[in-house]
């Protein structure tokens, strides 16, 4: 066989089989991560034989692949959940960065007899957390996570990126070039990096949106645009010492709720180029290490991971969450999902393509940490989630999300309605119609509008158009009430807007201490929670457990009661 | 404590006619106040709206526990009423109610009366029990089918 077809036939053979298998275990609570980086590495040297250590094209395509990952993962958030997630975030993406690299560093130069600029510089490179893979996790093992810890998570993995690029760039630099790492160069270059990234990403998005809505091409020219038009902002801004990372995410952030058109099918498609991505650089990445050689640095390896597992990320999400109101358990499920993924990995290979001597043992205790992290973390996070009580009961995602041009951002959603559903036995015209309009009615071969104002009956898949903000509400409509959503929620329900004093004379609890006249049981929630309340929250008032059921605006609305057993 | 200490067989109906959900309260109201001589009925009236003022009793699955707390009343009592025909309860899940559980306990050891109550919701959370309620023939049938149900001996074991 021709050389060119035996590459392409290991190329695509490889990536089947890991793609496959990924599926699979995605199903099974494993990482895909995890499958992809396992079947590379056993394609690769010590395996079946597959001789790859071409570390620049390794290089390149995780670039590339990072580059589009952080692109979906900007589109795929939304701009809602800065409100509750965005202050704790930033903490935790910066300072929690630093403060991670700085123990871990200090860790691994005690423990390895390191330089100290070498066990900083690893420090750095295993600083950032990769959430696409936490987010897989919990999606496929049917939680949702309450919104505040599920925001925090999602956009501290978007933005801490460009600092653990930033600490590894400036140590690089430091021990190839010399140098303090601690002056005002450093400071403006930090600026630098965070200040060009953000603008260039905003100004980007805004434009490609514009550019987008007027082109309205096809579902998968339009991924294809968007990727190509990431890449090209990614490219610009690292050229100009920005950097790239960031501002890609901010790209995605920026087109994915400015509308743009960007509507479920663009989602889709833009799913699986994240997915070949993925794919790619991870099987890429399983190829390139010697599995063999790992084991001179495995058991370094492990403690570094063990200590950054135990000690050093709890330490740090402690410390940057400790002015914002979290409780204990959310704090420890942030600590533990700090997951490590894709850009330590690229990250490692910098020192080595600027040929710092001793590179190597960066790498392979970098792999052996992602590895360790991804297996213990990675494989636990839904257990962890139940033990904790972070996770609300999963709602249906909807059939379809098409975006409606000249709607005012207004978005045709469609669910199925589950057996038991609350929806049922109810005229089309009021279904739901607090939060989006109701428009028609799919069962078997009839298509049924609201003039015909049919009663909703099971199986049938019904169409609203409204505000993307109003999913959870619709989902909720279509969703089968099990005991366990009941058991969850309590028995009883209140509204937000009553006096506790009213609620505890009603059940005959005591109040202690005694609170001001004429307080809510929303106002109530704001005081102990400290914060922004989200579903999900609880406090106990006598021997009533409250748990918030929903929140609007802000504004606690509906809240369960449960009574002592 | 269980059903069958709670309810008696006059206070049980089957099949109440037209009533909204206003009506339903006082029509119970009255029931109690006819029943346990001494509770003034429009006590017990203001009591259950004031309770629904907080937030629908209904809990979905057309069940309703309309519940309260009153001076007047020195052990806790039941009331079973089933529907002709569903009413409109403003219920959690939006469904209307045909079977209604009223509970009026005293004001003493409410600790003891939370427990009956939560004891009352997982019993109406039960479907068959629920199934049971509403295919009984007559006053007599869902008085019997609520006081010894299989599901009661289970939750309590």
């Amino acid at each position: 066989m021709d050389s060119l077809n035996l590459v392409l036939l290991l190329g695509a053979s490889l990536l089947f089989v890991g793609l496959a298998l990924g599926s699979l275990g995605a199903r099974l609570g494993v990482p895909s991560l995890l499958v992809f980086l396992v079947v590379g590495m056993v394609a690769g040297v010590d395996g079946a034989g597959l001789r790859f250590n071409d570390f620049e094209t390794g290089y390149l395509v995780s670039n590339l692949a990072l580059a589009v990952i952080l692109l979906d993962g900007g589109l795929r958030t939304r701009l809602s959940t800065f409100r509750v997630g965005l202050k704790p975030a930033l903490g935790l993406a910066t300072l929690g960065v630093a403060l991670t690299a700085a123990l871990v560093g200090g860790f691994a130069t005690w423990l390895m007899g390191l330089d100290w600029r070498l066990g900083l510089l690893l420090g750095g490179i295993i600083g950032s957390t990769d959430a696409a893979a936490v987010f897989n996790v919990i999606q496929g093992s049917g939680l949702r996570l309450n919104e505040r810890v599920a925001s925090t998570l999602e956009i501290e993995s978007g933005l801490n990126d460009p600092m653990a690029i930033f600490i590894t760039v400036l140590l690089v630099g430091v021990i190839t070039v010399g140098g303090d790492p601690l002056g005002w160069a450093t400071l403006v270059t930090l600026l630098k990096q965070f200040g060009i990234g953000a603008v260039l990403g905003a100004a980007s998005g805004v434009l490609l949106a514009l550019l987008l809505v007027r082109l309205r091409s096809n579902e998968g020219m339009h991924a294809l645009l968007l990727c190509t038009a990431g890449t090209t902002v990614f490219a610009l801004t690292n050229s100009l010492g920005g950097s790239g990372f960031l501002a890609v995410y901010v790209v995605g952030l920026v087109v994915g709720n400015r509308g743009g058109g960007v509507g479920d099918n663009v989602f889709r498609s833009m799913d699986s180029l994240a997915w070949l991505a993925q794919s790619g650089m991870f099987l890429l990445l399983g190829l390139l290490v010697t599995p063999s050689s790992l084991g001179d640095h495995a058991l370094d390896g492990l403690l570094i991971a063990a200590f950054l597992i135990f000690v050093a990320r709890p330490l740090a999400v402690w410390l940057c969450l400790l002015p914002f109101a979290f409780r204990w358990r959310e704090k420890l499920f942030v600590a533990w999902t700090g997951l490590r993924g894709a850009v330590p990995i690229v990250l490692a290979m910098f020192p080595l393509l600027a040929g710092i001597n001793e590179t190597r043992l960066l790498f392979d205790v970098t792999f052996v940490v992602v590895l360790a992290s991804l297996l213990f973390q990675g494989t636990s996070l839904g257990a962890v989630s139940r033990w904790l009580r972070v996770a609300l009961p999963a709602t249906p995602e909807p059939l379809q999300v098409v975006p409606l041009s000249g709607s005012d951002n207004r978005y045709l959603m469609q669910f199925r309605i589950e057996p038991g559903a609350r929806a049922l036995g109810k005229p089309l015209s009021t279904v739901g119609g607090e939060f989006a309009q109701p428009l028609l009615v799919i069962r078997g071969e009839q298509r049924l509008t609201v003039s015909e104002d049919t009663a909703v009956a099971e199986g049938d898949r019904i169409t609203w158009l409204g505000p993307l903000r109003e999913k959870d509400h619709l989902a909720d409509l279509c969703q089968t009430v099990t005991p366990s959503i009941k058991r969850f929620y309590g028995d009883f329900t209140v509204r937000g807007d009553v006096p506790v004093a009213d609620l505890a004379l009603a059940y005959g609890v005591s109040v202690e201490p005694p609170l001001p006249d004429g307080l809510t049981v929303a106002q109530l929630f704001a005081r102990r929670i400290g914060g922004l309340p989200v579903a999900g929250d609880i406090l106990y008032l006598g021997g009533l457990r409250l748990r918030v059921r929903s929140v609007t605006a802000g504004q606690v609305t509906q809240v369960g009661i449960r009574l002592p057993r | 404590m269980r059903v069958r200490e709670l309810l008696t067989r006059d206070r049980t109906e089957h099949h109440l006619e037209g009533v909204s959900k206003k009506r339903l309260l006082d029509h119970a109201a009255n029931l109690v106040s006819r029943t346990c001589g001494g509770i003034p009925a429009q006590e017990v009236f203001d009591a259950l709206v004031a309770r629904e003022r907080l937030g629908s009793t209904g809990i979905g699955e057309g069940i309703a526990i309309p519940h309260c707390r009153l001076a007047a009343c020195d052990a806790p009592v039941g009331l079973l009423i089933s529907l002709d025909q569903p009413i409109d309860f403003e219920s959690i899940d939006g469904n209307p109610v045909d079977l209604v559980f009223v509970l009026l306990v005293p004001e003493q050891n409410p600790e003891q009366h939370l427990k009956t109550l939560s004891h009352l919701a997982a019993l109406f959370n039960q479907s068959a029990f629920r199934d049971r309620l509403r295919d009984s023939r007559d006053g007599d049938d869902l008085f019997q089918n609520a006081v010894s149900s299989e599901e009661e001996l289970q939750l309590a074991s």
